[in-house]
C-alpha cells in the first residue's frame, strides 16, 4: 500500500506533463482582478474557501465539505467520487483551463453559497489556492 | 471386539465413491439451500457453485450407476412398479424383506432425489440466465420470463426439502425397524449381513471404464456450459460511452449507464441539471443536448438486463433516485449503514464501490465484492 503513495505523485506529474492547458493561474487571477478592479488577496480567498456559508444547498455549507481540510490531498464528492487536490502545489493541472475554471466556479459557488461568485472573489480564491 | 464381529458378520455395501457422492451431495445441497433460502444476492455465486458441483456429482453417480459394483448399480435397486407396490404392501403388513442395498421404495427415493436436483439446477440456470443475464442460458431467455421460472425454481426447492425430509424419515424408520444405524453404514460402507436378507448377485465395478466415461462426459458438460455462457446476449446494454457523457457525467459521480433508466427519466434529469440531486450540474445548452440525446437513445428501453427492467423514477411520489426505488431497497436489505458510509463506499449512490461492473450496466452477481 505504501508504494502506491510513492508512485501516485509520479503518475500525476506524468499526466500533467502531456496536459495542454490554455492559460495559467497568474493570467486568470490578473483577468478576474482587472474585471473586479480589486487587488487579489490570498487571505480573503482563504476566508471564503474555508469558511461556512448559508444560502446554498444545506448539504454543502462550505467548499471544504467536499474538498476537505487538506487541500493538498484528495477530496470526495457527496457521491463518493474522488476530487484531485485543489492546491496548485499538489496538482499542477489546476487552473490551466479557463473553461473548466468557469464551469466549476459557476456550479460550485451556486451549490455552496446560492449565488455566483464575483470576479473579486474568484481572484481571491485562485490567489489562495495557488499560494498553498 | 473380536467376539462381536464373529457373531455379527458385516459385508461391504456402499463403496468409496457412493459414500463420497452421498456426503458431497449433502454438502452441496446444504450450501445451495442456506444461500438460496436465507442469504441475499451477495451469496448467489456460492449458491451457483454449490448447485453446479451437485450437478457434477450426479453426472458421475449416474455413470457409476451403470459401471459400478453390486449395490452402486441402478439395476440393483431400480425396480418396477409391482415390486415397489408389493414391498410397500408387505411393509404395511409388517412382513417386508430386509434389503442389504436400497429397498424398492428407497430406490424410488434415490431416483426422485436425483431427478429433482437435476431439474432444480437446470431451472436455477434458467433464472440466472433470464434475470441476472449470467451463465449458460443468458443468451436464450428474455427477462420477462424470469418470474415464472423463479416460481418453478422455488417450488422445486421446497419440493426437494420435502423429499429430503421423507428420505431422512425413511432412514430413521428402517433403522429402527431393523435395529441398525443406516446413516453410519453410509459412513463406514459396511452393513451387517443377516439370514433372509435380499442380496444382489455380486458384480465387479469397472473403474477404468467409469473414469473414461466420467472424464468424457464431464469434459463435454464443461465445454457446453462454457460455450453457451459466451454466446452474445440479445439486447445487451450499449458497450461504449459517448465521450462527452463519459467526461461530464463522471465528474462528480460514477457513470450511471443509460440502460438504468427509461428515456423519460433521462429527459427530465438532463432538463433539470441546475438542481441535480442537491448540486448545480448545469452545462452549456449544446453539451446538455448531446448528452440528453445519447442517454435517451440508449435508455432502458433498448436493453434487457434486470436493471433495465426494474428501475424507473417517480419524483412526484418521492422516488427521486435509483436508491429510493422499492427494488433497490429490497436488494440491499440487511446491508448496514456502516458499509455505505465506509471510506471505500461513501454513498449509497456509489454502486461501483461493490458492483465492479456497475458502469457497464450489467450488474452481474458474480461481480459483487463488498470492500
Amino acid at each position: 500500500m505504501k508504494r502506491i503513495y510513492l508512485v501516485l505523485p509520479a503518475i500525476m506529474m506524468l499526466g500533467s506533463a502531456g496536459y495542454a492547458g490554455n492559460t495559467t493561474p497568474q493570467k486568470l487571477i490578473a483577468g478576474f482582478a482587472a474585471q473586479a478592479g480589486t487587488t487579489p488577496s490570498a487571505a480573503r480567498g482563504k476566508a471564503f474557501f474555508t469558511g461556512k456559508h448559508s444560502g446554498g444547498k444545506p448539504e454543502t455549507p462550505s467548499c471544504l465539505t467536499c474538498h476537505t481540510g487538506n487541500l493538498k490531498g484528495i477530496g470526495h464528492t457527496r457521491a463518493g467520487k474522488e476530487i484531485a487536490p485543489m492546491a496548485r502545489s499538489a496538482n499542477p493541472k489546476r487552473f490551466t483551463d479557463s473553461a473548466k475554471v468557469a464551469k466549476w466556479f459557476r456550479r460550485n459557488c451556486k451549490t455552496v453559497t446560492g449565488r455566483e461568485c464575483s470576479a473579486a472573489e474568484k481572484a481571491d480564491i485562485l490567489a489562495y489556492l495557488s499560494s498553498i | 471386539m473380536r467376539g462381536i464381529s464373529e457373531n455379527r458378520k458385516t459385508i461391504p455395501v456402499w463403496d468409496g465413491f457412493v459414500r463420497l457422492f452421498h456426503w458431497g451431495l449433502v454438502a452441496c445441497i446444504a450450501t445451495a439451500a442456506v444461500t438460496g433460502f436465507l442469504l441475499g444476492p451477495y451469496w448467489i455465486p456460492v449458491h451457483v457453485v454449490g448447485a453446479t458441483l451437485a450437478l457434477g456429482l450426479i453426472l458421475l453417480r449416474i455413470i457409476w450407476g451403470f459401471s459400478g459394483g453390486t449395490y452402486a448399480r441402478f439395476s440393483s435397486f431400480v425396480m418396477g412398479p409391482f415390486q415397489v407396490f408389493g414391498h410397500f404392501r408387505d411393509m404395511l403388513a409388517g412382513r417386508e424383506s430386509r434389503y442389504i442395498g436400497h429397498n424398492p421404495l428407497g430406490g424410488v427415493m434415490v431416483l426422485a432425489l436425483l431427478a429433482v436436483v437435476i431439474v432444480l439446477a437446470l431451472s436455477g440456470a434458467a433464472v440466472l440466465g433470464a434475470s441476472a443475464k449470467a451463465g449458460p442460458l443468458a443468451f436464450a431467455l428474455p427477462y420477462k420470463e424470469s418470474g415464472w421460472l423463479r416460481e418453478i425454481h422455488e417450488a422445486l426447492a421446497t419440493g426437494l426439502l420435502l423429499l429430503i425430509a421423507l428420505h431422512i424419515g425413511g432412514v430413521v424408520f428402517e433403522s429402527r425397524r431393523h435395529r441398525e444405524n443406516l446413516a453410519r453404514a453410509m459412513v463406514t460402507g459396511e452393513k451387517e449381513h443377516r439370514e433372509g436378507d435380499v442380496i444382489s448377485a455380486p458384480r465387479a465395478g469397472q473403474l477404468p471404464q467409469a473414469i473414461r466415461k466420467g472424464a468424457m462426459w464431464s469434459g463435454l458438460v464443461v465445454v457446453l456450459i462454457a460455450g453457451l455462457s459466451f454466446l452474445p446476449v440479445p439486447r445487451s446494454p450499449v458497450a461504449d460511452y459517448n465521450p462527452l457523457v463519459a467526461e461530464e457525467c463522471s465528474a462528480c459521480h460514477m457513470l450511471y449507464h443509460p440502460s438504468l433508466l427509461p428515456a423519460k427519466d433521462w429527459e427530465r434529469i438532463t432538463a433539470t441539471l441546475e438542481d441535480h440531486y442537491g448540486e448545480d450540474a448545469s452545462l452549456d445548452a449544446e453539451s446538455t443536448a448531446e448528452i440528453r440525446d445519447w442517454l435517451m437513445a440508449n435508455a432502458a428501453e433498448t436493453a434487457d438486463t434486470r436493471a433495465a427492467n426494474v428501475f424507473q423514477l417517480n419524483p412526484a411520489e418521492g422516488v427521486k433516485s435509483l436508491t429510493d426505488t422499492a427494488f433497490w431497497r429490497a436488494r440491499h436489505r440487511g446491508l448496514s449503514d456502516a458499509i455505505f458510509n465506509s471510506k471505500a463506499v461513501r454513498a449509497r449512490s456509489n454502486c461501483v464501490a461493490c458492483h465492479e461492473d456497475a458502469e457497464s450496466g450489467w450488474f452481474n452477481p458474480f461481480e459483487i465484492e463488498i470492500p
